[in-house]
């Protein structure tokens, strides 16, 4: 079997320098329209806004669900740092000679509460993380190799930082599909699965409140991480999400309390803003990742590329030991 | 779950168009009554095109052995899904299917769970969940959570096509019969655990169609000038799950081999 990598961005890109040679390829999908060239970058804001719960006033689905189906992406940065979203990779030797300035030209971090922005680790979980964090770029054992390098699921929460995905919309579900999975949030309020069933994407138990789409999710397995600098949960991590959409339907704010008393001395909640993308945006290889479809009377209408990667890859560990991607 | 159109027993149609008549609209999923083979009420969208939602699985053998086989170590016995019993193989091929089934135990794409493709994912022993728009289907797999869309809007096959694990698929309605158009495969997925294959010039067309409220007739009609001597067909019979609070529970099986070193522990 041959895995090489064919010329759409089928598997995770590590940097964003691996993606000039597919940009190319990707652009003579779009020519049947003309779409605003990619220039945001995968760091698109330092601050953004807040969004209050409330009524929903834009538009609804036949079974009354606010209308958010699309394709989304997060605007402060990918898993490199969970908690200074622009500040890269600690110790990365690629940039190790690059002044970062102060720390307040970049996006706050994650981690909205509490207000110091760290993760309230238990003392071993902090060493556990720093640990981690340490053997990123020389990993001597599996378990520093970021599972998303081996093309495991991005999991909960760390799925909203890697990649714009799509959110498509049914009588009784929302489905998010990620770069690296698929997460289901049940609205019909049925039971959560038994708590045995440990998953990657965990299990979702969703319901509308105005602008609000309110989910309990359980049964994570707490393997995905929260990025490259190592945060983590348990398999015992209780996840309060709130997905916030602003009124105009442009964007949303996720807010989610997280709870694991074996890894954190108290609850701790995570902020992600994500932006909505449509057809008038030019897919940029990263936060929109779409070619336009082929409709015999012209009607602009955006498909979503095919996501495989463990098929194609042999994962991109090699990140993980310094070596440029190509 | 809104979509599980309760099978109703009622012989005489006459009584079911009263039924109808007097049933408040469901909400979401299943739509007005309509008419399946055996003149059942089926699920339907709000536009009158039949609803497949749901969770679907089969309980044939086919992913064993698509041909006939007697009972053997690594497959129950099973009478085939395909129409005329063999696989029309040219020549070559079939030396190529001979080898596939020797290296079976070991050559199986499913082995490494890797997506299993069209048709595979669909009799594949595990449940599949269709979600559906009026725009497209999305076929969620448990096996490897694959994603596949069947577009329903009047799209044709892309212009600057790929060769995808899943293929691109481009629907119409033949009356209550989705019929899907799918290409654009790369080569590297099997047909079943007996080495059954295909190459990147496979072209599958599937007929989707309801049997009743809860069964779907499935058929795949399978063209590949390179490894077929001409077109041949499979079916199967899917089954709604009905078990209460059923869901995919998804299996990320590549992921077996590595994910006990995560995460960190005390």
């Amino acid at each position: 079997m041959t895995h090489e990598n064919h010329s759409r961005p089928r598997r995770p890109t590590a940097l964003a320098v691996g993606l000039l040679a597919i940009l190319p390829v990707l652009a003579a999908a779009q020519q049947a329209a003309p779409r605003t060239p990619p220039t945001r970058g995968i760091f698109i804001e330092k601050s953004f806004p807040a969004i209050e719960s409330g009524k929903w006033s834009g538009p609804r689905l036949a079974d009354g669900q606010p209308d958010v189906q699309g394709h989304w992406s997060n605007t402060v940065g990918n898993h490199n740092n969970w908690t200074d979203p622009q500040g890269g990779i600690p110790g990365d030797p690629q940039t190790r000679n690059r002044k970062l300035g102060p720390r307040a030209e970049r996006a706050p971090s994650r981690v909205s509460d509490p207000a110091d922005g760290q993760v309230p680790f238990q003392p071993w979980a902090k060493a556990a993380q720093e640990d981690f964090l340490a053997h990123f770029f020389n990993p001597t054992e599996p378990k520093y190799i970021e599972p998303l390098a081996r093309c495991a699921p991005g999991g909960v929460p760390k799925s909203f930082i890697w990649h714009g995905y799509e959110i498509r919309q049914f009588p009784g579900y929302v489905v998010f599909l990620f770069n690296s999975g698929t997460r289901v949030i049940h609205l019909d309020g049925k039971p959560h699965l038994p708590p045995a069933i440990k998953l990657w994407n965990a299990d979702s138990r969703g319901h509308w409140e105005g602008n609000t789409l309110v989910v309990d999710v359980t049964n994570n397995n707490g393997k995905a991480l929260f990025g490259r600098t190592g945060e983590f949960a348990s398999e015992n991590v209780h996840i309060e999400e709130r997905y916030i959409f602003s009124p105009d339907g442009k964007r949303y704010n996720y807010v989610a309390k997280i709870t694991d008393p074996t890894v954190y001395t108290r609850p701790w909640t995570a902020t992600i803003p994500a932006v909505r993308y449509t057809a008038k945006d030019a897919p940029d290889g990263w936060h929109f990742e779409t070619t336009l479809a082929n409709h015999p009377k012209g009607e602009v209408i955006v498909e979503r590329d095919e996501r495989i990667c463990v098929e194609n890859n042999g994962g991109f560990g090699n990140v993980a030991t310094g070596t440029p991607a190509r | 779950m809104t979509h599980t159109t309760t099978r109703r027993a009622f012989g005489l149609a006459l009584l079911c168009a009263t039924l109808a008549a007097a049933l408040p609209p469901l909400a979401g999923a299943a739509g007005k009554p309509g008419q399946a083979a055996h003149g059942e009420r089926i699920p339907r969208l709000a536009n009158g095109k039949p609803d497949f939602s749901g969770i679907w699985q089969t309980t044939s053998a086919a992913d064993y052995d698509l041909e006939p086989h007697a009972t053997r170590k690594d497959a129950p016995p099973s009478p085939g899904i395909v129409e005329g019993d063999a696989i029309p193989y040219l020549p070559k091929a079939l030396e190529q299917r001979r080898k596939n089934f020797e290296a079976r135990n070991s050559a199986d794409p499913r082995l490494k769970c890797f997506t299993l493709g069209v048709p595979r994912g669909i009799y594949y022993p595990e449940p599949f969940q269709i979600f559906q728009r009026e725009r497209d289907l999305t076929l969620l797999f448990q096996f490897g959570h694959s994603v596949r869309t069947i577009h329903t809007n009047g799209t044709d096959h892309p212009k600057v096509p790929n060769d995808w694990w899943l293929g691109d698929s481009r629907a119409r309605w033949e009356g209550d019969t989705l019929v899907v158009d799918a290409k654009h495969f790369n080569d590297e997925t099997w047909l079943d655990r007996a080495g059954n294959f295909h190459s990147d010039a496979l072209h599958v067309v599937e007929r989707w169609r309801y049997l009743d409220a809860n069964t779907i007739e499935y058929k795949a009609t399978l063209d590949d000038p390179q490894v077929y001597s001409r077109p041949w067909t499979l079916g199967v019979l899917l089954h709604r799950h009905r078990e209460k609070n059923f869901q995919l529970v998804e299996n990320y099986c590549y992921t077996l081999d590595y994910d006990p070193h995560y995460p960190p522990k005390p």
